[in-house]
């Protein structure tokens, strides 16, 4: 990282803005650094030179790695990178040589998961750029990019209109997985999981019970928000949880990150909810849109990766003689392992656990696991 | 529209307001003038939002649609770009380390990039002014070596250097107001700050507060800690008196640890006028203040102002004529403190190993741009593969530990920073200490709560106790052993290492401390090359010699102060606890003068400044009017002489007011016969009575019970029913005010202790008591009779006066003799009770 590039153009510039915000933790949240790493790379196509496909990569790949050492926390950011350019990729073989595309997804397992609802997404590919493109042309450099710059903005925008829906498509099923009288327990603030209960209530009448969830207390929120769009609510102790579990009909979690075995990071206190449910044999359900699928594996339980923040909520600065003798530990996530979780349900279809490696093979290319 | 011709008009006399002139003047432009535009400059991007507010007002509805009128603020300058907030980073030079406190080492990356990273919270575009005196190439190389002297950034360092003869923050203001450096408000940050409070969101408070209060010139961002918080200095804290519902500060005063502040003076003014009053002592005082412009030219008025905080802060706050205000800003969340000593350098050490300033950890946002794996128990260990750590050693909780460092087996290191490159021998014990780059440390020695400099190297079996400080490129050992809180640096010359005898040197400091090693030497191992800087105040040290000494020690990394308290038997808190002691308020000691000027806080409040300064002042009061009396001035003229005595000592205007009565008393002879006394009474009285309603306010009731008072503990006791009638008859005291004083709990004397004074209190009550049974006579005389109501008056002053002269005369006589009685009477009473 000391050798960083200068910034000097506005592209550039618009990058280290964006890795100093999520230094600084000015951003947080998986779905809000997607979305801001996604229209940095945007500006960054648009604006840059490239006259090959090796030097769009690098380039990208090169504002990839920046963003990533910025905030190695949130994984969103390199998984927004990595979608990028498998579409990049994508778009590039449709243009060059037409149907290469439609032959690698034809054993997609999201497909074979959705097969009763048919996506839009094999659509006629584009047909017209075929066979125009001519890399590193020595009398134009810039045409390579001139003729493939209008499909990479519509990959782009591909990708974003996903990350937009995001909310719409996991919660699409809700219904499928709520049914009348049912008692959900859910924890945190996750607009994923809120989408997810409200869509469910139009159709559906249940109860919610949220865990305050300390010490960031997002239950509370979550609380507000659901009883205001009229889904009869419970807010629940942390301590209670264990006791209530048997009454509960299901657990339903926000995710952080989807980790490749399956397990993933969540906000803190969802391990003692999945643990407290695997013991009671109640399902718990992840909703989670795609950008969250990481190509992780967490195998040696990194301790690091929970990210570790301010010890002010728990123990307040005030107590100054507490302070000095006491080491206090507040991680933001805990990591939940994948026997624990029995479904996850995506905008791309609902996937056990088990499959997620699948999931993840076939949402970015191999080559970019490592930025 | 074309400017066709240029006119320039000027106005007759200065003006207060010129942007409330300039808003005049445009308006009137816009009403008399033919359609055109108007073009008006103005300074700062504050006015310029004030004034398109009130044109906007002015213009009415009619013009509110159209886009007739338009700020921008962005043109406003030539040079500037959109001029978010200025910061202004002030690097104080610490005397100890050599070093500027700026350029200390935190976890290997240098303090003030630390305190570059706090600021730009806000995301705007920012100016930094960083100042500094000493060590000035330093702090120039290190910020254009940092990332932020790079351009798109977004920030942009202007490093100056200052004056040699800057030797405060005060001189660095003056320095700033000359230079013209700052055009509106700005940050003003030390050097040594490390802190993620969100700066932006006190700026907004500041910028709110100053909309309606042009008055708030200062927001200081202060932040709460308990009593015994390891980050709050010790023996360096202030006592913050702020008001509860709006935290303006309203008292602010430092406390030293020695000699140790025990007690705190509040005026009088500050209970008075706010219902409500925090008195706090568990604030960290973050130096972040929040200034608007006015506050270098305070600065620059005010040439003696040194520290921000003990002579700003403390004289805006005590000043009359200034009528400025300064607020605080109680920080709940978020973490800021000073790294002004190595104490607070150790403190703030540990908070940032265990999060406190998150998210400024060393595992990310690592301002350095090393890269730390955080494992368990908050140990940090470079992630690039390049330490490496024997099978056998034990690496302790809060500990960081930089690239290429080698620790051997069987070391153990516990809650230590180590920098890069350094080398930890086999079985040496490392415990709280700060370890820089470089350094090497050989087998076998123990080194607890100490800060080696980088490139030091400790031979094997060497021992430094806690509190030492090892300066860069030390030698010591092998074998050696060194006392707590021993200060080693480096032999300067290479050639005098080893002997003793020195050449010509100008600094006849360190030749001294040179010349005295022979001691040292044989301590310190065969092949050190360290000089041994001596411990404890000079023997010409005078008392603030000593003083300044014991404050300095309090502050040393490793203390606890309990070493202070023994050797110290000439203090008089030599009993306490320190920790206790920092929680003031509870303390024996300020217990009875404390609870008693909060328990009281009407008239008999406990008064601050002091005793001896009000007799001085009652002396020079009675002087002055002796003087007015002796030479015969003019009532006004002893009027304005008394304001200007009252404004420069600073006593309220009750004092005032007892004062002037008692002179006036005084002045009356006394003289055998009641028609002569009358005579004499009325000549005073019609001379001078009117100087008791001209120093500065009317209270005819205070008047009264100050004459009262007085007239109890004076000679003159039985002058008190005459003069009171006197002023009745001038017309300085009324009706209505002697009976609003003679139903006031003072008045009968409540509150006095037993003694003659309150007898004679009581019986001046008497003598009004009978005044007003005159006056209710009189008035049903004057409604009875309802006809030569002049002379009824007359008769009854008459009577009254006779009457109140014979009496008081009879009663003397009687107290004199009554004293011992009422004493006995008294005394008997409290026994019963």
């Amino acid at each position: 990282m000391a050798s960083e590039p200068p910034a000097n153009t506005p592209t550039q510039r618009a990058v280290e803005n964006l890795a100093w915000k999520l230094r600084r933790r000015q951003i947080v949240g998986s779905r809000a650094t997607a979305l801001e790493t996604l229209l940095v790379l945007r500006q960054v196509i648009s604006k840059s030179r490239f006259s090959s496909m090796e030097q769009l990569v690098t380039i990208i790949r090169g504002v990839g790695r920046r963003l990533v050492e910025a905030q190695p926390k949130e994984h969103s950011v390199g998984n927004t990178v990595r979608k990028v350019l498998h579409h990049i990729r994508e778009e590039y073989n449709t243009a060059t040589k037409g149907t290469a595309v439609t032959l690698s997804s034809g054993f997609s397992i999201s497909k074979f998961v959705l097969l009763g609802q048919p996506r839009k997404q094999s659509a006629p590919t584009k047909a017209e750029n075929k066979g125009t493109l001519k890399e590193n042309d020595p009398d134009d450099p810039d045409s390579f990019a001139r003729s493939l710059k209008p499909v990479l903005m519509e990959a782009i925008q591909d990708v974003l209109d996903e990350l937009e829906t995001v909310y719409d498509n996991v919660s699409k099923s809700a219904s499928n997985h709520i049914h009348s009288d049912e008692i959900i327990l859910t924890l945190g603030m996750s607009k994923t999981v809120e989408h997810f209960l409200i869509s469910a209530a139009h159709n559906r009448n249940y109860t919610v019970m949220v865990l305050e969830t300390a010490p960031s207390y997002g239950g509370r929120d979550m609380a507000k928000t659901l009883s205001e769009a009229g889904i009869s609510t419970f807010l629940v102790p942390d301590s209670s949880l264990y006791g209530l579990m048997s009454r509960v009909n299901k657990v339903i979690l926000g995710a952080h990150a989807i980790l490749a075995n399956g397990g993933m990071f969540a906000i803190t206190g969802s391990l003692l909810a999945a643990t407290a449910a695997h013991e009671h044999c109640t399902p718990v359900v992840v909703c989670a849109g795609q950008f969250k699928l990481t190509p992780l594996w967490n195998l040696y339980h990194e301790y690091g990766a929970l990210d570790f923040g301010d010890p002010s909520q728990v123990l307040g600065f005030e107590e100054g003689s507490l302070v000095d003798k006491v080491d206090v530990v507040n991680p933001f996530y805990d990591y939940v392992q994948p026997n624990f979780i029995d479904a996850y349900i995506t905008n791309d279809g609902d996937h056990p656990p088990s499959s997620i490696y699948r999931l993840i093979k076939e949402t970015y290319d191999d080559e970019d696991m490592l930025l | 529209m074309l400017i066709t011709f240029l006119q320039v008009f000027y106005t007759q006399e200065p003006e207060p307001d010129y942007v409330e002139a300039a808003i005049r003047t445009v308006l009137m432009i816009h009403r008399a003038e033919e359609p055109g535009d108007v073009l008006l400059f103005l300074t700062g991007e504050e006015e310029i939002e004030d004034a398109y507010g009130i044109v906007y007002v002015h213009l009415g509805a009619s013009w509110r649609s159209s886009p007739s009128i338009r700020r921008c603020p962005k043109c406003s300058s030539s040079a500037r770009q959109k001029l978010g907030l200025d910061a202004l980073l002030v690097c104080s030079c610490s005397g100890a380390g050599g070093q500027c406190a700026c350029l200390w080492v935190l976890h290997a990356v240098a303090l003030h990039p630390i305190t570059l990273i706090c600021l730009p919270a806000s995301g705007k575009e920012k100016r930094f002014f960083v100042i500094c005196r000493s060590h000035a190439e330093q702090v120039k190389k290190a910020i254009s070596e940092s990332k932020w002297s790079r351009p798109g950034s977004g920030i942009k360092i202007v490093p100056i250097t200052t004056a040699k003869e800057t030797f405060s923050a005060g001189d660095a203001m003056r320095d700033v107001y000359t230079r013209g450096l700052v055009t509106s408000d700005f940050v003003l940050v030390m050097g040594d700050l490390v802190s993620n409070i969100r700066i932006d969101e006190v700026v907004r408070v500041h910028k709110e507060r100053r909309k309606t209060n042009k008055d708030a010139i200062m927001t200081m961002v202060v932040k709460e800690s308990g009593a015994a918080h390891r980050t709050r200095p010790q023996g360096d804290s202030s006592v913050f008196v702020l008001d509860a519902e709006t935290s303006e500060c309203l008292h602010y005063e430092p406390v030293s640890a020695y000699p140790r502040t025990t007690m705190t003076r509040i005026p009088r003014e500050v209970l008075e006028s706010h219902p409500e009053i925090e008195i706090r002592n568990d604030l960290i005082d973050c130096s972040i203040d929040v200034c608007s412009v006015e506050v270098p030219s305070l600065f620059q008025d005010n040439f003696d102002y040194e520290d921000i905080r003990r002579d700003f802060l403390h004289g805006v706050l005590t000043s009359d004529l200034l009528m400025k205000n300064i607020y605080c800003y109680v920080a709940k969340d978020g973490y800021a403190a000073r790294v002004k000593d190595t104490k607070s350098y150790e403190s703030i050490s540990k908070d940032i190993l265990s999060r406190w300033t998150f998210p400024l950890v060393p595992d990310d946002n690592h301002p350095g741009g090393h890269v730390y794996q955080h494992t368990r128990g908050n140990k940090y260990i470079a992630t690039d593969n390049s330490v490496s750590l024997a099978r056998t050693c034990k690496i302790g909780n809060n500990t960081l530990i930089g690239a290429s460092t080698k620790i051997h087996e069987n070391a153990q290191i516990t809650g230590s920073v180590i920098g890069q490159n350094c080398v930890i021998g086999a079985g040496s014990i490392i415990e709280g200490s700060y370890i820089f780059d470089g350094t090497v440390i050989g087998a076998q020695c123990v080194v607890k709560r100490s800060i080696i400099g980088a490139g030091v190297t400790i031979k094997e079996k060497t021992r430094i106790e806690k509190g030492c400080l090892v300066g860069d490129g030390v030698v010591v050992g092998p074998l050696a052993v060194l006392d707590p809180f021993e200060r080693l640096s480096r032999r300067r010359d290479k050639k005098a290492s080893g002997e003793d005898d020195e050449e010509e040197e100008e600094d006849s400091d360190i030749d001294d401390i040179e010349a005295n090693q022979d001691k040292a030497s044989s301590i310190l191992g065969k092949d050190s090359n360290a000089v041994v800087w001596p411990q404890g105040p000079s023997d010409g040290d005078d008392e603030d010699g000593i003083a300044a000494y014991k404050n300095q020690c309090v502050r040393r990394l490793g203390d606890d102060s309990s070493d202070l308290e023994l050797s110290d038997d000439g203090s008089e808190s030599s009993d306490e606890e320190s920790d206790e002691s920092s929680e003031y308020d509870s303390g024996n000691e300020s217990a009875d003068t404390g609870t008693s000027s909060l328990a009281t806080p009407s008239l008999d409040a406990f008064m601050p400044s002091g005793q001896m300064q009000e007799s001085e002042f009652r002396i020079e009061v009675a002087q002055s009017l002796e003087r007015a009396f002796a030479e015969g001035h003019s009532v006004d003229n002893a009027a304005v002489e008394l304001k200007t005595l009252r404004m420069a000592s600073n006593v309220p205007l009750s004092r005032v007011r007892e004062a002037v009565v008692a002179a006036i008393v005084e002045h009356i002879k006394i003289v055998d016969g009641a028609q002569p006394q009358r005579k004499e009474i009325s000549r005073v009285v019609g001379r001078w009575g009117d100087l008791i309603n001209k120093i500065g306010g009317v209270d005819a009731v205070e008047t009264v019970s100050a004459l009262q008072m007085h007239c109890a503990s004076s000679e003159r006791f039985p002058l008190f029913g005459q003069i009171l009638a006197e002023l009745y008859q001038t017309d300085i005291v009324e009706e209505d005010d002697i009976r609003a004083w003679y139903r006031s709990p003072a008045a009968k004397g409540v509150g006095l202790v037993g003694g003659p004074t309150a007898e004679n209190a009581k019986r001046c009550w008497a003598v009004g008591a009978k005044m007003i049974q005159q006056f209710d006579e009189q008035e049903s005389e004057s409604e009875g009779e309802g006809e030569g109501e002049g002379e009824g008056e007359g008769e009854g002053e008459g009577e009254g006066e006779d009457e109140g002269g014979s009496e008081s005369g009879e009663s003397d006589g009687e107290g004199e003799s009554g004293e011992g009685e009422s004493e006995g009477e008294s005394e008997s009473e409290s026994e019963n009770e």
